[in-house]
Parts: structure tokens; C-alpha cells; sequence
């Protein structure tokens, strides 16, 4: 029997050997220059009546997909010659990734976290959006650029083209339950000295003070980690640090944020086993209430609240900055997940004016009212509804640094190391002078990887 | 009497191999060319590589780790396996109450899809409610910083045993029906020579279920190479690659870091070891022992 | 000796049936209490989980397409699977041991390798979104493990049967299906129901190739509900949900287990 075996292992190779240097069927060859895309489309006017077909496909999550549908259906109505259509999944993107590799794509899309955007933007998968921002917005004055807020545009830009367009905004902070502090009279902490008392007093009432979602360590790097170097450097270290600079996470900003959760896990203020706990695991014990404080972003009030009872008063505030610190202790990060039109798009005049419709003032106002977020659009907070809103609502407008950590979309890879590094120094396999210099490894490994393709802030 | 039933023969293989070749074999070396090439996985644009996936495959330490897992997977979990599955199926040889209801209940994990189980099993070791861990705390052994599932020496134990609860069952039935196909009389022989329980067994039994022994083997080895769903659910290959196997780290690769090239590389290795292990497994366990001493 | 066997054996039916049993308990709490209270009885009794289930993610579609998939699939696979096994199993010719181990390396490499050229093949066949390009390439991966199992079973048969046969006139084709095929039924059964289990929940292959709703099989309704739950944190009808797909199974797991077992006395041996 082991013969043929053998043979297999060389036809294997053989064949392998053979394929070597020939396209898989139903691909072209990359010719290495970026394609020179034009301005893209303009959006036509507002009173243009559209025609054709009208296919998008969206991310179904925490917000469901009804309010695009309506909206659709809204649209769709001022439009009696388009057909439309509308399909939303919870992991849309493993429909969406074989189309774009066919170029059979929808005209609007959401594809939701699970989707690469920047792998399409570096393979001329999407359209660039500049002539249609700077079309007479729909429903207000101005441009449709000017309904953005500037900043939140910025993240989907590559060399001042917009691939990228947000709709909701999700803030990233820490919350608590008001309801459990009032009672123990204890005040969230405004920085990091007074989170260390706060956390001892709420240890000895038998409370874990922190808990996190340790099976994915993202949380914990938007929450104490990025927030916390941040404090320290201020944004002249996270742009090094964005940009792959050398040396840039051995700086002093990035080994103080590890030495202050290696300091958190040593006081035994983190609660036992978070490190294994999947976001709803851990954010139940958050709202059971055995633990007081957890690091997450404004979708948590959405995510639990058919768990809640009268009794919880979800609060969100801002990771507790360090005293005295360069950076500005109003900052934030956001993060959007972003719509996009597919450069093969068969009617993306249709979809430009449909999303322009969807991020009208009237329709961004509802969608924060219906859905209890803020949105990317000015003026829409007036449809805040809930006080659990107000809160994040406030601190982004006070706020004068909102911004997004980019590496996690840019260089993957090299997030999923600085994300194990982390698991590995929660566990104590890693010194915090270890972890940097794990993590600047990593960029350095990425810097110097040609496939890569890089972005700067 | 001649038979020449050569059109015979390929009009019954022809459907099969039809249907094999052009649904399986076609997109298998269309993955394969791909492992030669830079693809992000959401165009149809590539960049060719030629060999620096493969050496990179090489040069590389969670490739290592990974398959250092799936091997103490393979032999670790499999001897556990293996014994417990022994024990039970001679425990049930005879027919009373409780050989009844757990012969009834054996297969049942195996038709409960991955996802169950490892919910389940999420659960089971759950840092605050689960049952181990308080029996760990009722035993007086303290509890983990970072639970089971994330704490270094523990999470691929931990995987092992909930890979254990899934598989057991098909392999307590295999040696079962094995030790049916024992004559009887050469049971009864033994019982009359007066060989005691233990050695009857390994010097009796054990020897006469060589092909089942052989078959569990390599379904094991290769069911254990094509892990993927109760790891990546139970800890996404955590804390820090250590419950990190083959599948679950070629599906990161590529599904989730968009190295779709470097993804195949793998897996084409990973396909290529687990080919060439077999064969070797296979010719190991060719012949029946006992003929080969006799 | 007694004891210790006793004991080995309730631990082990106890090992099998507690967690089932607290995923059924699970199924029947408000959400909250499944992860507040994992252990304790549902309160309030919340059967509603099954109807949320059940209405939110259209399961009666998908249990349907399923069942027609699951069916369907084995009724090609038995066939085709049975003669190529059988051909391998007992006649020499040349490349057929080639033959053989390309098919059982079909078991070794995993599926989502193949999905996007998987994908791919499919659109341009024009097959995507039908239940009839599902079914032939579940029909085509199942064939690995089918015709593995088999071929064990084919060649416990003994020569003698043929020959006397083939002495009484018959032909090829007459003896395959009035006498191996009929002796090969422990075989065919043992691999129906594996492949049975395996097609009932498989979700990557239906993921990618059935996008319409319509068209859904019941592992892709279910996990639309699941992970919408899990953005909603809705515990208690996530696990209504997994317990609709697991009762099926474990239904005909009932009816078939003695058979079963008989079956896999038979011939599963060899080879």
C-alpha cells in the first residue's frame, strides 16, 4: 500500500511543479502600477429620475437591516423605474468576497468587520467617491461632503480619494452601571490614579473591579492600551506608531500603557479568567453586575439590552487618562464600518443617491433615534432619544482629537501578533519591555514586506 | 472462466469520477497554483511568487507550533481516547442496565454539530460558572488568572478533552463490534485455561483486533489533521498560538489576514504530510502481527 | 471489578447526557439567566425561545431544503458511491490503485481551501443557488469517506458467492445489484448515517453557494439566528435554535442505532 502513496506524493509534486508560474484560471496578472482611477462618479441631480437596477447587500448585525430597507423602500418610491433590492446577512462578506473575486458586484455595499476594505482598495476594487461628495447634498444645503463631519471622512481616504464612506460612529471607552456605584457611592475615576483607588475599593467590597473580553484582544488594545499611550505620547506617537515608524513602539508612551495594565493584572483588579471570556461572556458578568467596570465601545447599550433590567444604568465614559500626560485627555477613538461602491458597480449613480438619501440630516437623525447611535453626519445627534446616548454624545462633540486606529484594517497580520503578544503578556510569558519589542518586530517585519501595501496618516 | 469487464469497470467508476475530478480535483489544483502566488483573496488580481510561500512555510514558527499541537493532539488525546474507548467497549460486552443506556447514548455527541460542543464546552470550563473550575475551587486547587482556555498549559487540554467527548463514541462502537468478531470459543478457551481478566485481555484480544486497531488509527490521525471548527470556536487557536492547529491557522491566514497564497502553502503542506503519514501509518500497521510471528 | 465497571459506565452516560441536558434547559430561560444562573430550572418557563427561533430565521425553509439536500444527496451518493467502490474493491486493473487513493485523498485537505475556485466553477456552470448544484457537490466531497468505508465492506465478501453466481449466467451488472449489493447493506447503512450527520450540518459549502434566502439549508438559518444572537445576546433562543437542529438527528440516531451497530460489525473491519 505504500507505493502508490509515493507515486501520489510525486504526481503531487509534479503537477505543483507544473503550476508553477501559470494564473489560476479566472485571474489576471497584477501589473504592479496603481490604477490611475478617474474622479468616479458624480452623483446625478437630486430630481433625476433613476432607472435600472439596484442591488445592496449589507452587514446584519447589531442594528438588524430594517432601517436600510425602509429607507430603500422610501427611496425606491421617488424612483418608480429602478428596481431594487436589498439582502443583509450577519457574515456577508463570505457571500460578498467570491462576487468581488468574480466581478459580479452589488452597487452598494456594507460588507460589515469580516471584509477586508483595504485589500480591495489596494486591488482597485472600489470606486472612488470625491465627485459625488462634492455634489449638492440631498435635503440640506451645501455639498454632501459638508453633511460629513471632516474627520470621519478622513478614515476612508488613501491619498486624498475617498474609497470609504462611515454612517454610524462607534465611540470606544470604558462603562460602568450608575445604579451599582450611586449605591456604593463610589464616582468613575477621571484618571488613572483614581481608577487604581476606585478599583481597590471595589475589591473589597468582593466586586471585580475590571473584567475584558480577553478572547479577543482588540477590546482591550482600544480600551487601555491605545488609550492609555496615547495619554502618555500624545498624537505625535500614535501617527509614529500608525506609520510604521522604527522605533516607534519602543517609544515611552507605548511601554507606559503596558507597564499600567501589567500593574492593573498585578493589584488583582482584573477579574479572574476574563482573559478567556468570549465579549458576551464578559459583558454579562458586566451587566449581572459582578463586575463594576468594562472596557467597550457605544454598542453595548444595543448589544445587552434585552438583558437589562430597570435596574441598570449603563454609563459610558472615557478610559481614565494619566495625569499630566502629553495627550489631550478630551481624545478618543472611533471607529466607523464603512458602505462602499464596487468599481464594477453596475448603477453606481443609483447608489450614490440612494446612500446620499440614507445620510440626509432627516434619515441620519432617525437612524440614531430608531437605533440609539451616533451617526458620522452632522446634526444628526437631535434625534437622540435614550440618556444612555447623551453621554457619548457629548464627549464626542467636546472631544478635540477623534481618531481611529487604523492599523487593525491596514496590516492585519500585524495586528493579530500585537494581539497575541498581548494574551502572552496577561499571562506573564512577557515582560512589558518584551511586549514592545515583540511588537516593533512585527512593524519592522511589515515595513520591510514589499506585498504590503502602505498607508500613512 | 475469463472475464473482461473492462467497460464494466469504467461505466461503474465513470459517474464518481466524474463528478470527483471535476467538482474536487479541478478546484483542489486551482487552490494549489494559488500557493504560488501574493492574493488578497477580494479581487482577481494576483502577484506571482513563485517559491517564497513555501519558504516562508519553512521558516516559519507558528507552522511548527501548530503542528507540534495537531501531533499531541494525535497522540496525546488519541491514546486517552483509545483506552477509555477500549475499556468502555469491554465494559459493554455484558448486557445489563447501564451497558444498555450508554450504548444507546455513545453516538450521540458525534451527531451534535461542532458548534454545540463547543458551546458546551466553553461553558463547562467557564471561569465563573463552570464546573471544572469549580471543582477546582472545591478541591482546594485555587483557580486560573486566566481560565482554562487561556492560560498556556492548560488550553490545549482543555480543547483535547472536548475533542475526546466528540470522538469517543464512533471509536467505542468500532472496537465493540471488533471484539463481537472474536470467536466465542476462543474466549471460552482461555476462560477454561484459567487466564485471568487482564492478561486474557492484552494477550487474547488485544492481538485479534489488529484491523479494527489499524482502521481507528488512521481515522483518528486524519480526523485530528482536519481539527478546525471546536478549536477555533472554543479559543481561536489561544492564548498566543498555543492551542493553534493546522486548519485553524491556514482559515486565519487567509480568511482573516487576506494571505490567501500563503494560505494554500500551507494547506498544500499540510495535505502532503498528512498523505505521506498515512502511508507510512498504513504501512506500518500492514500486516496482522500474529501471522508475522507464527 | 464490578463496581469500579458499574461505575465506569454511569460515569460515562453522564458524561453524554449532562451537557445535552443543559442545553435543553438553556433553551427554555430568559436570556440573562443562562449565563446568570447556568444550573438552576428556567424562570419564568420561556418556550417562546422556540417560536422566536423558529420565526426569525424562516427554520421551516431551511429545515425543508435541508431534508431535500440531505435526501437527495444520499440517494445519488449510495449508488455511484456503492459501484465505484465495489469495482476498486474486487476487480484488478490497472490504475486502480491510483484510482483508490485519489479518492481517499479527497479526506485530507480541508474545504474552505476550495470554497472561492469552488465558487467560482459553480457560477460559471450557471449552478449557484439551486438545491441541484448543492446536491452535486455534496454528492462529490461525500464521495471520499463513501467509497473508503466501502471498499472495506465489498471486499469482505467471499469469492465464492460470485463465482457460483457468475456460473448461473449472470451478468456483471445482474450480479452487482441481486447479490453484492443486497450483502453490502450493513455498509451502505453505516455510511448513510454518517454522511447523513455530516450533510445535515455542514454550512460552509451551503454558505457560499446559496445566497437566496429561499434557498437556505438549515445550518445557514440557524446561524443567522445564532449570530444575530449573539449581537442581540439572546442566549436562550440560540439555544432553542440548536436544539431544533440537533432533534432530527437525534431522532434518527434512535430508530437506526441497533442496526447500526450490527452494521459496523460487518466488514467495517477489513481494509
Amino acid at each position: 500500500m505504500n507505493r502508490p502513496f509515493i507515486w501520489k506524493l510525486g504526481i503531487v509534486s509534479l503537477a505543483a511543479v507544473a503550476a508553477f508560474g501559470c494564473a489560476p484560471v479566472g485571474t489576471e496578472t497584477s501589473t504592479g502600477k496603481p490604477d490611475p482611477a478617474g474622479a468616479g462618479t458624480a452623483a446625478p441631480a437630486a430630481d433625476a429620475k433613476l432607472a435600472g437596477n439596484l442591488e445592496v447587500q449589507a452587514f446584519k448585525g447589531g442594528f438588524g437591516i430594517d432601517f436600510y430597507e425602509a429607507a430603500l423602500a422610501e427611496f425606491g418610491e421617488k424612483h418608480p423605474e429602478l428596481k431594487t433590492k436589498i439582502e443583509g446577512d450577519p457574515r456577508v462578506w463570505e457571500r460578498l468576497k467570491p462576487r468581488m473575486v468574480a466581478g459580479d458586484t452589488p452597487d452598494l455595499m456594507f460588507p460589515g468587520w469580516g471584509m477586508d476594505h483595504w485589500s480591495l482598495i489596494a486591488d482597485n476594487q472600489l470606486m472612488p467617491l470625491d465627485a459625488a461628495l462634492d455634489s449638492p447634498a440631498d435635503g440640506a444645503e451645501g455639498t454632501w461632503r459638508d453633511q460629513f463631519l471632516p474627520d470621519m471622512l478622513k478614515i476612508g481616504q488613501v491619498d486624498g480619494k475617498t474609497y470609504l464612506l462611515p454612517l454610524y460612529v462607534n465611540l470606544n471607552g470604558w462603562w460602568y452601571d450608575k445604579a451599582v456605584f450611586d449605591k456604593n457611592g463610589w464616582k468613575p475615576p477621571t484618571n488613572f490614579a483614581e481608577l487604581k483607588t476606585l478599583c481597590a475599593a471595589v475589591k473589597a467590597k468582593g466586586m471585580a473591579p475590571i473584567t475584558y473580553q480577553g478572547k479577543y484582544p482588540y477590546y482591550m488594545i482600544h480600551g487601555m492600551l491605545l488609550p492609555w499611550a496615547y495619554s502618555v505620547g500624545g498624537a505625535d506617537a500614535m501617527k509614529a506608531v500608525q506609520n510604521l515608524e522604527p522605533g516607534a513602539w519602543k517609544s515611552d508612551s507605548m511601554l507606559q500603557a503596558a507597564k499600567m495594565i501589567v500593574e492593573l493584572r498585578d493589584l488583582g483588579y482584573f477579574q479572574k479568567g476574563a482573559t478567556a471570556m468570549s465579549h458576551t461572556e464578559s459583558q454579562a458578568e458586566f451587566v449581572i453586575g459582578r463586575a463594576a467596570m468594562i472596557p467597550c465601545g457605544t454598542w453595548l447599550y444595543s448589544e445587552m439590552k434585552d438583558n437589562l433590567t430597570d435596574k441598570n444604568q449603563l454609563t459610558f465614559f472615557l478610559p481614565p487618562p494619566v495625569e499630566g500626560g502629553k495627550g489631550d485627555p478630551s481624545a478618543l477613538i472611533v471607529s466607523i464600518e464603512p458602505w462602499m461602491v464596487p468599481a464594477k458597480a453596475k448603477n453606481p449613480e443609483a447608489a450614490l443617491a440612494f446612500y446620499k438619501y440614507m445620510t440626509s440630516p432627516a434619515k441620519a437623525a432617525q437612524f440614531v433615534s430608531e437605533k440609539n447611535t451616533l451617526t458620522a453626519i452632522k446634526g444628526s445627534e437631535s434625534g437622540i432619544k435614550l440618556d444612555v446616548l447623551r453621554q457619548p454624545a457629548a464627549l464626542f462633540a467636546a472631544s478635540k482629537d477623534a481618531w481611529a486606529w487604523q492599523v487593525r484594517d491596514w496590516y492585519k497580520p500585524l495586528h493579530t501578533e500585537i494581539e497575541n503578544a498581548l494574551t502572552s503578556m496577561l499571562n506573564g510569558e512577557l515582560t512589558p519591555e518584551q511586549f514592545v519589542e515583540r511588537c516593533e518586530k512585527a512593524a519592522e517585519a511589515t515595513r520591510n514586506d514589499p506585498n504590503i501595501a502602505k498607508r500613512t496618516l | 472462466m475469463q472475464r473482461r469487464p473492462g467497460w464494466f469497470i469504467a461505466g461503474f467508476l465513470a459517474p464518481a469520477l466524474l463528478l470527483y475530478v471535476g467538482l474536487v480535483l479541478f478546484p483542489l489544483q486551482q487552490a494549489v497554483q494559488i500557493s504560488f502566488f501574493q492574493w488578497r483573496g477580494t479581487s482577481s488580481v494576483v502577484k506571482p511568487a513563485g517559491t517564497a510561500n513555501y519558504q516562508q512555510v519553512v521558516r516559519d514558527p507558528v507552522f511548527y507550533e501548530a503542528l507540534g499541537n495537531n501531533a499531541w493532539m494525535a497522540v496525546v488525546v488519541g491514546l486517552v481516547v483509545f483506552a477509555v474507548a477500549m475499556l468502555a467497549a469491554h465494559a459493554l460486552k455484558k448486557r445489563d442496565r447501564p451497558a444498555k443506556i450508554l450504548d444507546a447514548l455513545v453516538l450521540v455527541p458525534m451527531a451534535v454539530s461542532s458548534v454545540v460542543a463547543a458551546l458546551l464546552w466553553q461553558f463547562m470550563f467557564h471561569p465563573q460558572m463552570g464546573p471544572v473550575p469549580e471543582l477546582q475551587k472545591m478541591l482546594g486547587l485555587g483557580e486560573f488568572q486566566s481560565g482554562w482556555l487561556a492560560t498556556p498549559a492548560t488550553a490545549l487540554p482543555a480543547v483535547g478533552v472536548a475533542l475526546a467527548w466528540l470522538s469517543i463514541g464512533f471509536y467505542v462502537v468500532l472496537f465493540g463490534a471488533g471484539m463481537q468478531q472474536i470467536p466465542g470459543e476462543v474466549m471460552e478457551s482461555a476462560d477454561m485455561d484459567g487466564i485471568p481478566g487482564w492478561a486474557k485481555f492484552w494477550r487474547i484480544t488485544w492481538p485479534l483486533l489488529w484491523t479494527v486497531r489499524r482502521t481507528a488509527v488512521i481515522y483518528w490521525f486524519i480526523s485530528v489533521m482536519n481539527t478546525f471548527a471546536i478549536v477555533y470556536l472554543m479559543t481561536k487557536g489561544g492564548p498566543d498560538h498555543r492551542t493553534e492547529v493546522m486548519l485553524t491557522y491556514l482559515y486565519i491566514t487567509a480568511v482573516e489576514n487576506s494571505q490567501y497564497g500563503y494560505g494554500s502553502a500551507l494547506a498544500v503542506v499540510n495535505l502532503v504530510l498528512v498523505l505521506a503519514i498515512s502511508g507510512l501509518l498504513m504501512w506500518l500497521m500492514r500486516r496482522d502481527p500474529a501471522e508475522a510471528r507464527a | 471489578m464490578k463496581v469500579l465497571r458499574g461505575l465506569f459506565l454511569w460515569a460515562c452516560v453522564l458524561a453524554v447526557v449532562l451537557p445535552l441536558l443543559w442545553v435543553v434547559l438553556g433553551s427554555f430561560k430568559p436570556s440573562l439567566q443562562v449565563i446568570a444562573d447556568p444550573w438552576g430550572l428556567p424562570s419564568p418557563f420561556k418556550p417562546q425561545n422556540y417560536r422566536e427561533a423558529w420565526t426569525e430565521a424562516a427554520i421551516g425553509t431551511g429545515f425543508l431544503n435541508s431534508l431535500i439536500v440531505t435526501l437527495t444527496t444520499l440517494l445519488i451518493l449510495l449508488p455511484i458511491g456503492a459501484m465505484a467502490s465495489y469495482v476498486l474493491a474486487r476487480f484488478k486493473f490497472w490504475g486502480r490503485t491510483f484510482i483508490a487513493n485519489t479518492f481517499l485523498a479527497g479526506m485530507m485537505f480541508p474545504v474552505f481551501l476550495v470554497m472561492i475556485p469552488l465558487f467560482l466553477l459553480m457560477r460559471t456552470l450557471g449552478l449557484t443557488n439551486s438545491l441541484g448544484g448543492l446536491i452535486i457537490v455534496y454528492v462529490a466531497y461525500s464521495l471520499s469517506f463513501t467509497i473508503f468505508v466501502l471498499q472495506g465492506f465489498f471486499q469482505a465478501i467471499p469469492v465464492e458467492l460470485e463465482e457460483a453466481s457468475l456460473l448461473d449466467g449472470c451478468s456483471e451488472s445482474a450480479l452487482f445489484w441481486r447479490v453484492m449489493l443486497p450483502i453490502a447493506k450493513p455498509g451502505l447503512i453505516v455510511v448513510g448515517i454518517f454522511n447523513a450527520i455530516g450533510l445535515w450540518n455542514e454550512y460552509g459549502l451551503a454558505l457560499v453557494l446559496m445566497t437566496e434566502k429561499s434557498q437556505r439549508t438549515l445550518p445557514l438559518a440557524i446561524a443567522d439566528l445564532s449570530q444575530t444572537q449573539q449581537y442581540q445576546a439572546d442566549y436562550g433562543a440560540l439555544f432553542a435554535a440548536l436544539v431544533i437542529v440537533m432533534v432530527p438527528l437525534l431522532i434518527l440516531y434512535w430508530f437506526i442505532k441497533d442496526r447500526l451497530k450490527e452494521s459496523m460489525l460487518a466488514g467495517s473491519l477489513k481494509g
